[in-house]
């Protein structure tokens, strides 16, 4: 410590040095052989599982982007067309029209389309759908459950932590393969599943 | 078969017209479920179901680009800072980054989130960690055990953020950058606890910038962001130094790293005129000044230290421990049970969502009491833990402060250097090497100094 | 600046700065400021306003709804309300689009700055004050001082966590000590920790034995929930408009679609609104209330009941009395139990149950066990509470979907049985220990009818499914089944030799219980959601009405009578010797012969 430029000093400090970083070397090595052993060479992505949604209303304000990434999606094969839609009318609404006294979504993004006697076909209009839920809670209180909320993946910024998931009061979120990112109802959920297993 | 019913029962009416009855009458029921309460339709009419829309998610294809990109941008970064030595180009990288990893990656997972990321995978057996998360998290680890923290100097879309507004960097005192200094070790350690015990991803939650990335946060870590961003243009680099958990890391591997930028390119005269070139404050000072002769009560204090450094850390473990329960809170899971047991001990009045989420879901209150006191027992291990390094680490640091480093030249802090390559160009030599001036147009060290001599490291 | 840095003639930067670039540098730097001052300043605003009134949750458009609800054909209020709606959205996305264009617009401002402002710094060097002392002269200073503040920054850090760790407690860790005092070997709690309300010690006398249960009537549809009344000298000819062998009619203070239960010369019954949930004991001979117990101040117990069918009501499940205790379940998952003078023993809440006509199937006391069917939307629940203090037992989850039928007791020979019916399992399970004894899957649809048992034989039925027999043994197996005219509500009456089936429209089908054989089956002008019961042979079916048809239990359709009571009934009478209760609408009525 007196002298500092003493050989033996300097000696003393490389190795310590290079010992350290030797330790160093293996345990960033080492870290990475535990975590290549755990790793996946999936992506994963973020999703929320219908069957544990309680449409509480917090998609619609917890995403980081301005208008949430998380949207109703309808499987149609599951729809009964109904004319007395609990997914698209108020409750109570008296006449089954497009009038906006009616319309039980807010901001008017669910197409009301009549096919053929007594059915009629529900579209929901993605730019204006804020993920509020409201229609998915009216139809699976009265309905099929043919409308519930996903998260759209063309949309969402994949967050490290999604803020939704953050909020959710039902711990419905959670990653998923981003090969298989939905978690869809009826028909088309088995269909998912098919595809992402081929 | 159904006869006129002016009344409706209870139970087991099946089907539609009840549904539709309560449905008139507005009674708001449950959560949705899915349930055939009416029949796929038959038609006639030719209509076709149409398909649902499934956009897929940005493909991995991206997610090996991005690899490739932060391997090569590193790449760049350690050779314009070694080799090129141009402060330049390291900004021209640096502008690429901020662009890429920045605008249009828009941030997730960056190097500093992934540190969690790989906790979380380290002591949850249940999560797979993406390849893609390992490489951001070990390469920059890697390069600065290598050559420094280049990462910093032109990678990181967080510095970049940060770098582009340094107007007028005020120096920092040095106990002051001591202290601040401790707060990444904090700041890591609850992030690390946070994320090894799957509560909650802290760093990324507050991350001030990455709302700018994507033009959109909340207002709070917005106005948070942008203090950070006025603050920067006078406190160079803020969150890097007093806040970015992952510097710690890259702090450490800096220190021992194998090769490191130098400020000159050959020789030190101790001409100072890079002394207020770093806005960082990592170019330290030689020091000549004879300290205070060690005494034996020097030593004594030294060895005090050493001995004492157990006792700090088990306390310090100690205090961790004790504080569990109000970390535990920020598992969603244990304040979910207090919260149940609570509303059941008739002290909330309001039932709140998760409450109401819960009592839907039918879980019996012991399983997820189990669980809860399960996770509170893993807090308690980890606030052992996380006290204890959190000990450990100012310990460490003290004694550190009391060890006497005598360095006659200037030379840069390695753990805190970011590279970044702006003091070179101050260097007279460094204009020798690139040929601006002759080399005996050095400058003399000014008189007033006793720093004489030149450095043939 | 001092002189030497002149001599130092050093120039990290380009060219020397021409004036006129620096000028508008300064410039563009200062309307640039100004402009993002200005615009962020702005969106601060905007933020605030938009986040105290959300367009999309305008107080003005759900009054409006409101005065809609009230006249539905006003054409008027609905094109205010269209007009409302449409500025409501208009706003929604015009804010969404200024907060994207109003970030953008700031950001473009904020880099022009940045850049003018690194045109400016970049004619100014960093350069050292040379007259200043190298090194910094106070290196040691800094280092003590450093370490100093080093120290007390730790030291505070952990007092602050030990206090904070010290201050803190925890919910869970409180209940843990509670559930660890009170039961040392027992499974922690089901559900809410019990509120020791009285003592949870009471004295627990011996649970009374089959013979007191048969000669009572201590549940829904009588002892074991069968349907069946031990009782001699049932009265058979009654009416309420004329008060024939109308003993006392005295009126229910509370609504309620509970039927009555008898311990003693004691009824039990219980009654429910919004606000309240009380327990009424009267005195069997004289139709006076002896006592009436409120269930509040329960902890967990929700602020407001849940949104139920008015049909159901808040208090549909019947109550159960052992002599001992009287136990209360309410659609708000509340649960009470009182001892014979109205004393509360305990109550507690087992979450809101998640049914959206309520929550209706009753429960049924087992020797120490209050057993509570809990089957919701949200999925299957069989409850045991120990009746004594109520404390959990066992808590036995079943893959089932929600269900308004009651628990039976099947008293087979090897073993007493709990017999549910739910979509789609009718199952039974082990009633002191919650353990499953056996299942067979064939219920469908929301299940509401009751099963039934006799003589080695569990009968289930639900309207679309079927009614369904099943012979128990050494494996519980289908027997037969039957589609036609099958109940939606009215729970099976089975005897040795026959099942009768009460279609909610009135049709009374008999079958051979052994083959399923349809013997016949009656049309009944009215409908019937109350259930049959057999007693001295007879069987007693009330129609909504409040008539009660009598009819013989027997291969051959045979009516023996039918008394108007003249009032609206939905539940099933209580049958004592000489007596029978009926709950109608708003009225209890004591019936027998009159001793003149």
């Amino acid at each position: 410590m007196k002298e500092l430029k003493t050989d033996s000093s300097s000696t003393r400090r490389n190795f310590l040095r290079s010992g350290l970083r030797l330790t160093a070397a293996a345990a960033l090595c080492g870290t990475g052989a535990v975590l290549v052993r755990k790793a996946s060479s999936q992506e994963m992505v973020w999703q929320l599982d219908p069957a544990l949604c309680i449409q509480c209303e917090r998609c619609a304000t917890g995403c980081v982007l301005p208008q949430s990434a998380v949207k109703c999606v309808h499987s149609y094969s599951m729809c009964g067309y109904c004319d007395l839609c609990s997914g698209y009318l108020q409750p109570g609404a008296r006449a089954r029209d497009t009038g906006a006294e009616s319309q039980l979504c807010p901001t008017g993004a669910i197409r009301r389309k009549f096919v053929e006697p007594p059915y009629f076909e529900y579209t929901i209009d993605e730019e204006l759908c804020i993920g509020c839920g409201k229609c998915v809670k009216g139809c699976g209180a009265f309905g099929n459950g043919s409308l519930y909320l996903q998260v759209r993946h063309n949309l969402c910024e994949n967050c490290n932590e999604c803020s939704i998931a953050r909020a959710c009061p039902s711990q419905a979120w959670r990653r998923v393969p981003a090969h298989q990112p939905y978690l869809l109802r009826g028909d088309e959920g088995l269909r998912g599943k098919r595809d992402g297993k081929a | 078969m159904l006869k006129g019913y002016s009344y409706m029962f209870p139970s087991a009416r099946t089907g539609a017209a009840l549904a539709i009855l309560c449905w008139l009458g507005g009674a708001w029921a449950a959560w949705a479920q899915i349930k055939e309460r009416f029949p796929k339709p038959d038609f006639q009419s030719g209509y076709i179901r149409p398909d649902l829309q499934t956009p897929a998610p940005r493909s991995m294809a991206w997610e090996m680009a991005d690899i490739a990109v932060l391997a090569a941008a590193l790449a760049a970064a350690t050779y314009l800072a070694h080799r090129t030595r141009s402060r330049r180009s390291i900004f021209l990288l640096m502008i690429f980054s901020l662009l890429y990893f920045g605008f249009f990656r828009e941030g997730c997972v960056c190097p500093v989130g992934s540190v969690q990321n790989v906790f979380l995978a380290l002591f949850t057996p249940g999560y797979a960690v993406p390849f893609t998360v390992i490489a951001f998290f070990l390469l920059p680890l890697a390069f600065a055990l290598l050559f420094g923290r280049t990462f910093c100097a032109a990678v990181c879309p967080l510095g970049m953020m940060q770098d582009v507004v340094i107007l007028k960097p005020v120096r920092i005192p040095g106990r002051l950058a001591d202290i601040l200094g401790a707060i990444p070790y904090i700041y890591l350690t609850l992030t690390l606890l946070f994320a090894a015990t799957g509560a909650t991803f802290l760093t990324c939650r507050l991350d001030p910038f990455v709302g700018f990335f994507r033009f959109g946060a909340t207002f709070p870590l917005v106005l948070f962001g942008i203090s950070m961003l006025v603050l920067g243009t006078v406190v160079a680099r803020p969150y890097c130094r007093f806040l970015c958990p992952y510097g710690v890391l890259l702090d450490w591997m800096s220190k021992l790293s194998w090769r490191h930028v130098k400020i000159t390119p050959g020789e030190c005269n101790n001409c100072r005129l890079c002394e207020d070139s770093c806005p960082f404050g990592a170019i330290r000072t030689p020091v000549l000044e004879s300290p205070p002769p060690v005494g034996r009560m020097e030593v004594r204090r030294l060895a005090m230290q050493f001995l004492l450094l157990p006792a700090v850390v088990l306390a310090a473990g100690w205090a961790g421990a004790e504080l569990h329960l109000v970390l535990a809170r920020m598992h969603p899971v244990v304040s979910l049970a207090e919260e149940v047991l609570a509303h059941d001990a008739g002290k909330s009045g309001e039932v709140s969502d998760p409450v109401k989420a819960y009592r839907a879901s039918g879980k019996p209150l012991a399983e997820l009491l189990s669980e809860a006191d399960a996770l509170q027992g893993r807090f308690r291990t980890g606030g052992w833990l996380a006290g204890g390094f959190l000990g450990l680490a100012f310990a460490w640091k003290r004694i550190h402060l009391l060890v006497r480093r005598k360095s006659p030249w200037y030379d840069l802090d390695r753990g805190a250097c970011f590279s970044c390559g702006r003091c070179f160009s101050y260097c007279p030599y460094e204009k020798v090497r690139l040929g601006l001036i002759p080399p005996d147009a050095v400058p003399e060290p000014p008189e007033n100094n006793n720093l004489n001599g030149k450095n043939h490291a | 600046m001092p002189e030497d840095r002149k001599t130092l003639s050093v120039s990290p930067g380009a060219a020397p700065a021409s004036d006129s670039l620096l000028q508008a540098a300064r410039r563009t730097a200062v309307v640039a400021a100004v402009l993002a001052a200005i615009l962020s300043t702005l969106m601060t605003a905007h933020y605030l306003q938009t986040r105290s009134a959300d367009p999309l949750k305008s107080q003005a458009l759900a009054r409006l709804m409101l005065q809609l609800r009230d006249n539905p054909e006003d054409a008027a209020l609905k094109e205010q309300i269209r007009a409302l709606d449409l500025l409501a959205r208009r706003a929604y996305f015009l804010n969404q689009w200024q907060i994207r264009t109003g970030s953008f617009l700031l950001f473009a401002f904020l880099l022009v700055f940045l850049a003018s402002m690194k045109i400016i710094h970049s004619r100014r060097l960093a350069l050292p004050d040379l007259g200043r002392e190298p090194g910094g002269g106070s290196y040691w200073e800094e280092k003590l001082l450093a370490r100093r503040y080093l120290l007390l920054l730790g030291t505070g850090l952990g007092l602050v966590a030990v206090a904070l760790g010290l201050v803190s407690e925890s919910e869970l860790k409180k209940y843990g000590s509670l559930s660890a005092r009170r039961e040392p070997a027992g499974p922690p709690g089901a559900t809410a920790g019990p509120d020791p309300v009285a003592s949870p010690k009471q004295a627990a006398s011996a649970f009374p034995g089959l013979e007191a249960l048969q000669q009572n009537w201590p549940g829904f549809r009588g002892p074991d929930g069968n349907g069946v009344a031990y009782a001699a000298g049932v009265p058979a000819e009654w009416d309420g408009r004329s008060s024939k062998n109308i003993l006392w009619k005295v009126p229910v203070p509370l609504p309620g679609k509970n039927s009555p239960v008898v311990w003693g010369s004691r009824l039990f019954l219980s009654g429910a609104d919004k606000k309240s949930e009380v327990v009424f004991c009267f005195d069997r001979e004289s139709g006076k209330i002896l006592w009436q117990s409120e269930l509040k101040d329960i902890p967990g117990a929700p602020a407001e009941p849940p949104r139920i069918s008015e049909d159901t009501g808040y208090a549909a499940p019947t109550l159960a009395v052992d002599g001992r205790f009287v136990c209360a379940v309410f659609s708000t998952g509340n649960v009470g139990c009182f001892d014979m003078d109205g004393k509360r023993i305990w109550a507690r809440n087992l979450g809101i149950p998640d049914n959206h006509y309520g929550h209706a199937s009753s429960p049924l006391i087992f020797e120490d066990l209050l057993l509570v069917p809990f089957d919701q939307n949200s999925g299957g629940r069989l409850v045991a509470l120990r009746v004594g203090d109520g404390s959990p037992a066992y808590e036995k989850r079943r893959e089932v979907q929600i269900s308004w039928a009651s628990p039976i007791l099947a008293r087979t020979p090897a073993r007493p049985e709990l017999v549910l019916s739910a979509n789609p399992l009718v199952a039974a399970y082990d009633p002191r220990t919650g353990e499953e004894l056996w299942q067979v899957k064939c219920m469908s649809g929301e299940v509401g009818p009751s099963p039934a048992y006799a003589d080695g034989m569990v009968f289930a039925v639900n309207e679309y499914a079927r009614l369904a027999a099943i012979r128990l043994g050494a494996k519980a197996e289908m027997a037969w089944e039957y589609l036609e005219d099958l109940s939606s509500v009215s729970s099976l009456l089975a005897t040795r030799d026959y099942v009768f089936n009460v279609a909610s429209y009135g049709a009374v089908s008999c079958f051979q219980a052994k083959t399923g054989e349809r013997h016949w089956i009656h049309d009944f002008p009215n409908g019937v959601y109350s259930s049959p019961v057999l007693a001295g042979g007879l069987v007693y079916m009330i129609d909504i009405n409040g008539i009660t048809h009598i009819f013989k239990a027997d291969k051959t359709f045979q009516p023996v009578r039918s008394n108007e009571l003249g009032e609206k009934t939905f539940t099933v009478p209580a049958f004592m010797p000489g007596r029978i209760y009926i709950r109608a609408e708003s009225n209890l009525y004591g019936i027998g012969e009159k001793s003149s």
